[in-house]
């Protein structure tokens, strides 16, 4: 064990020295020199190489970036943002080294007022501000990680389980989510770094939720970053990733796929919170597949970035599979989230209920996208849809696009959704026993995350309710 | 689409010809308008799939080829509906009676008491002459090439339509109605009407689209219209949309109301026939206090395809809107709606409802349901419901169990269905309504 | 007796081609692979739009949008992000003619 600690304790240290020394590639600093931004073949080559992938890996790279480069960009949602986005702006490769230590007086003024409310400790305040690229929570790292060997639980960064697991990598990456799914699938499949990789072995229960926040690597909530998680059959896990408090990076596209496989009788739940900073443009492609009897369960916070393009999927193939997707969306100055689920019903006797709370303040603006699918051969399907929207204040503005296609008539399909404001009735209720305004609205607002946040670990619950707090005295952005 | 062996006449290379007779007809205001159309028409691509207006729909079923096809007799049928119609006009149960053939020959019925209190009731080609100054500055205003290639379409090639005037402070109390016949196969009719009720008047129009051709292997026929009201200030207007035309009709429809301040709009859609039925309906709620209501009934069989569109904009506050779609479905029929409720920015203290619900009476049927909001008011209070399902086996046991045969029996449970839509049809419509629904449910 | 209906000919469609038909009531593409054709509904099961805008790959149908394929002999789904399969229509060729059955 004392083995692995210096063993990582080795890797790290090589984060401040010369990628080129370590690993020899032709010509990096000359390549660093030119400037690092900008996607083309020969980065792609040079990400592939610098982390030592099997050919077929990098086969696959380089055919998703063809694909990247011949698909339009979308033409529905923001497409305004969406067209701010310069492609040939961002690093896609390591960072030349001078830019990576950033300083403290770097961090966004909001981030760090944001981080002394919530009462964040200083060692996650340097982690969580970029300013350093490891979080020293190694001692709680091993003895979890100690825990999982000997369930036979693999949880490892994607990089490595494409290194020590190619053969389980190679048989489901990209099974779910194709590079052919869309532009920003296709860009993440040809530059991914990082991500989580789990496998837990047929009847094993993870009986502790695993976090992302305790993989360390360097590319730890990294802008392409690549997740696949494989629960065998009858196993249990539930994953964690993001956090309530404020990420900041520069980097200013992210771009995440995540792929979820539960095969028959499991269970999987993944919850995310996602608040990045306000630059962010953050657009993910995250699809379950859930086999015979599998559930899958999405918990899906979005409440930071200028601009969250996220449909939490999932797709019911076994019989007897159910699905479960609870969203929240807090879109305050100029952010939109852009956000929802789909569920598509391929396999009879499957069920799926999705729900959805948004709140729009200032001029923030809430959209929900969602799709429900049921083919042909899918009886006894019953499908239940929730989405409600809060507006708060002259600018906000909520959008609902749902689609259902529904191709048997032994389903039961229900949708629903209602948009209004704080009701005057339920401010002046509380208002009249003694709470100002601002508690009155705060009291409503947590009332309708409730049953968002109830199915969150109680220190994530405790730290939402703070920064919704903080949102709501509008001393954030 | 390339495949001489179709009996459509669809033609995606189409392109409306510099010297078609009907860009000639009318008055110069109105060629001129023409002729934007054609070029509007000519130079904008097909919809793409995918945009879910047209996602399940192929525009290339509407591309007619003009010149393929024919203005042809109307159908068997068309006598027995008229002189049923002109029946009740004698019997007072209506104000007036119109006929459109096809585009082609426009005659009426009972409309001089009308005329005698300004109430204009004639034909378009008649009205963008003689009364220009009430036609010219609402014709083309809300159903024009902006809306869509379609649209464009009719505003190139409509041959003759209706037009309709109620100055203010009149009411016309009976319903006017509208008898549209399409013709035989290989037919194409372009229908257009226009609707102005002025100040605090009030108008029930039914309007009703029949004909065209039986056997698809002969030719199907094909409808492109236009429909354009304008509710001004206080008045009260209720447009009832009968769609029963045959099993190898392909129609295309777009509706737009503008409806100003205490306007009050009922609109009634019963999409029962056609082959493949697209119609787009839309009301604007331009001035505070407008409301407007709609019910729709669809009720598809053999293998029709209904594609029904409904839009609510609020473009103004206190303003009141409400949909009520329902749809059944049997054999291999397919319904896609898509409904959008959009509420501007400046529109306070708006409400707006919409329901949509489902019932797939057997396997091999297909809905989908796109019930949007665009809400950028905080001050508002809307919700919307969807749902679908079979026919409940309870009800239907129940009901066979005491020896009423099956098909009786499921005709009754969606009698059922419908009749929550019927009860709150006003009572003076509702009746008639009842008949053009027994009139379908007999073939469900 | 099933009914066959006239929809083409063969020199309509080269070898490794693939055109769009209507059929009565169904919108169908007709493919030649490998010498032999074969008639599959045309409209992708991922988002219900044609897929013969797309190419064929021996005796896979690559739908354009996404990148979904289907069997063209079975109409099964061999690639993502298509989950369910699509109808096919019973083929006979007759001389010149590509009949295809109605069901």
């Amino acid at each position: 064990m004392a083995d692995t600690t210096r063993h990582q304790k080795q890797d790290l240290s090589t984060l401040n020295t010369d990628y080129a020394v370590k690993y020899g590639f032709r010509d990096p600093v000359d390549y660093f020199h030119k400037g690092a931004k900008g996607i083309n073949h020969e980065v792609v080559e040079m990400i592939s190489q610098m982390k030592k992938e099997p050919k077929w890996m990098r086969d696959i790279r380089h055919e998703a970036l063809d694909i990247f480069f011949s698909k339009p960009m979308p033409e529905w949602g923001n497409t305004k943002l969406l067209g701010e986005i310069d492609f040939d702006d961002i690093y896609y490769f390591m960072k030349p080294i001078e830019n990576q230590q950033q300083s403290w007086d770097d961090v966004p003024e909001y981030i760090k007022r944001t981080f002394d409310k919530l009462g964040i400790p200083e060692a996650e305040k340097n982690f969580l501000g970029g300013v350093s690229a490891q979080y020293e929570s190694e001692v709680v790292y091993h003895s979890l990680k100690e825990e999982l060997r000997q369930q036979g639980i693999l949880f490892l960064d994607m990089d490595s389980g494409l290194r020590e697991q190619p053969e389980i990598v190679r048989k489901y990456f990209g099974t779910v989510i194709p590079a052919t799914d869309n532009k920003f699938a296709a860009l993440n499949t040809a530059v991914w770094s990082g991500g989580s990789f789990i496998y837990v072995p047929p009847g094993v229960d993870a009986k502790i939720p695993l976090q992302a926040y305790f993989r360390i690597n360097a590319e730890n909530m990294g802008q392409f970053e690549r997740t696949l998680i494989i629960a065998d059959k009858g196993s249990r896990v539930h994953y964690i990733e993001g956090c309530t408090a404020p990420i900041y990076s520069t980097d200013s596209l992210h771009s995440a796929v995540v792929e979820l496989l539960a095969l028959d009788d499991s269970y999987i739940r993944y919850t995310t919170i996602q608040n990045w900073s306000r630059n962010i443009y953050n657009l993910v492609t995250k699809r379950a597949s859930a086999y015979k009897n599998a559930t899958v369960e999405w918990v899906d916070g979005n409440l930071g970035s200028r601009l969250t393009m996220k449909y939490p999927c999932i797709q019911l193939l076994g019989e007897g599979a159910r699905g479960e997707t609870l969203s929240v969306a807090f879109a305050g100055v100029d952010q939109h989230q852009d956000a929802g689920a789909k569920v598509i019903h391929v396999a009879p006797n499957t069920s799926s209920r999705i729900t959805s709370k948004s709140i729009s303040k200032d001029n923030g603006r809430a959209s929900y996208r969602g799709l429900v699918k049921v083919h042909k051969n899918a009886v006894n399907v019953k499908v239940s849809v929730q989405c409600d929207a809060l507006l708060i204040g002259e600018e906000a503005r909520s959008d609902t696009y749902p689609t259902m296609e529904i191709d048997n008539e032994q389903v039961k399909i229900e949708h629903e959704a209602r948009v209004s404001k704080v009701a005057e009735e339920q401010l002046f209720y509380l208002t009249s026993r003694g709470l100002t305004e601002d508690e009155a609205r705060l009291l409503i607002v947590n009332g309708f995350m409730e049953p968002f946040t109830k199915e969150l670990p109680l220190e994530y619950a405790v730290e939402l309710n703070r920064l919704i707090e903080l949102e709501m005295e509008g001393s954030i952005g | 689409m390339d495949n001489d062996m179709n009996t459509d006449n669809a033609n995606s290379e189409y392109k409306i010809p510099d010297m078609a007779p009907e860009l000639m007809r009318g008055p110069q205001w109105l060629q001129e308008k023409r002729t934007l159309a054609r070029d509007a028409f000519n130079s904008s691509p097909l919809p793409r799939r995918g945009l879910h207006l047209w996602r399940y729909t192929d525009p290339n079923r509407f591309m007619v080829d003009r010149a393929s096809v024919v203005d042809s007799a109307y159908t068997e049928d068309y006598d027995a509906v008229e002189k049923v119609e002109l029946r009740h006009l004698e019997q007072g149960r209506l104000s007036g009676l119109v006929t459109d053939l096809g585009g082609r020959e426009i005659n009426r019925y009972g409309v001089e008491k009308l005329a005698e209190q300004g109430i204009l009731v004639t034909s378009l080609s008649e009205a963008v002459g003689k009364y220009k100054v009430l036609v010219e500055p609402y014709l083309y205003r809300l159903v024009n090439s902006a809306t869509g290639k379609f649209e464009a379409l009719n505003g190139a090639l409509w041959n003759d339509g209706i037009f309709i005037y109620v100055p203010r402070g009149k009411s016309v109390a009976k319903p006017l109605h509208l008898l549209r016949e399409a013709g035989r196969e290989n037919s194409a009719q372009f229908p257009r009407l226009l609707i102005v009720v002025d100040q605090g008047s009030e108008l029930t129009v039914i309007d009703e689209y029949g004909g065209g051709s039986h056997k698809m292997e002969k030719g199907l026929s094909y409808a492109n219209s236009a429909v354009e009201i304008f509710g001004m200030a206080g008045s009260r207007i209720r447009y009832v949309n009968l769609q029963r035309q045959t099993s190898a009709m392909n129609s295309y429809l777009t509706h737009r109301a503008m409806l100003e301040r205490d306007a009050n709009m009922l609109t009634i859609i019963l999409a029962f026939g056609g082959l493949l039925n697209k119609q787009n309906f839309g009301a604007i709620l331009s001035g505070q206090n407008a409301e407007s209501n709609m019910f729709g009934l669809t009720f598809g069989s053999g293998h029709q395809h209904f594609d029904c569109h409904t839009l609510q904009h609020h473009a103004a506050g206190q303003t009141l809107s409400n949909i009520d779609h329902k749809v059944v479905l049997r054999d291999k029929a397919r319904s896609a709606y898509t409904g959008l409720i959009k509420i501007e920015k400046n529109a306070r203290t708006c409400e707006a409802y919409q329901e949509n619900r489902n019932l797939l009476l057997n396997k091999g049927t297909r809905a989908e349901t796109i019930p949007e909001l665009e809400i950028l008011n905080e001050d508002v209070r809307c919700s919307h419901g969807a749902t679908i399902g079979p026919i409940d086996p309870m009800e239907v046991f129940y009901l066979s169990s005491r020896g009423i045969p099956y098909d009786d029996a499921v005709r009754m449970v969606v009698g059922g269905f419908v009749e929550k839509t019927l009860k709150q049809v006003p009572d003076d419509l509702r009746e008639r309504l009842r008949q053009f629904v027994n009139t379908r449910l007999e073939k469900i | 007796m099933a009914e066959y209906r006239k929809v083409a000919t063969v020199s309509d469609i080269p070898d490794g081609g693939m055109k769009t038909y209507r059929l009565d009531h169904d919108q169908i593409v007709i493919c030649h692979s490998g010498g032999r054709f074969y008639a599959i509904v045309d409209e992708c099961s991922h988002d219900a739009a044609p897929i013969s805008t797309g190419h064929l790959r021996d005796h896979e149908i690559v739908c354009p949008r996404h990148g979904a394929r289907f069997d063209i002999t079975s109409g099964t789904v061999t690639a993502p992000p298509a989950v369910a399969p699509i109808d096919t229509f019973e083929v006979k060729v007759e001389g010149e003619d590509i009949f295809v059955r109605l069901d």
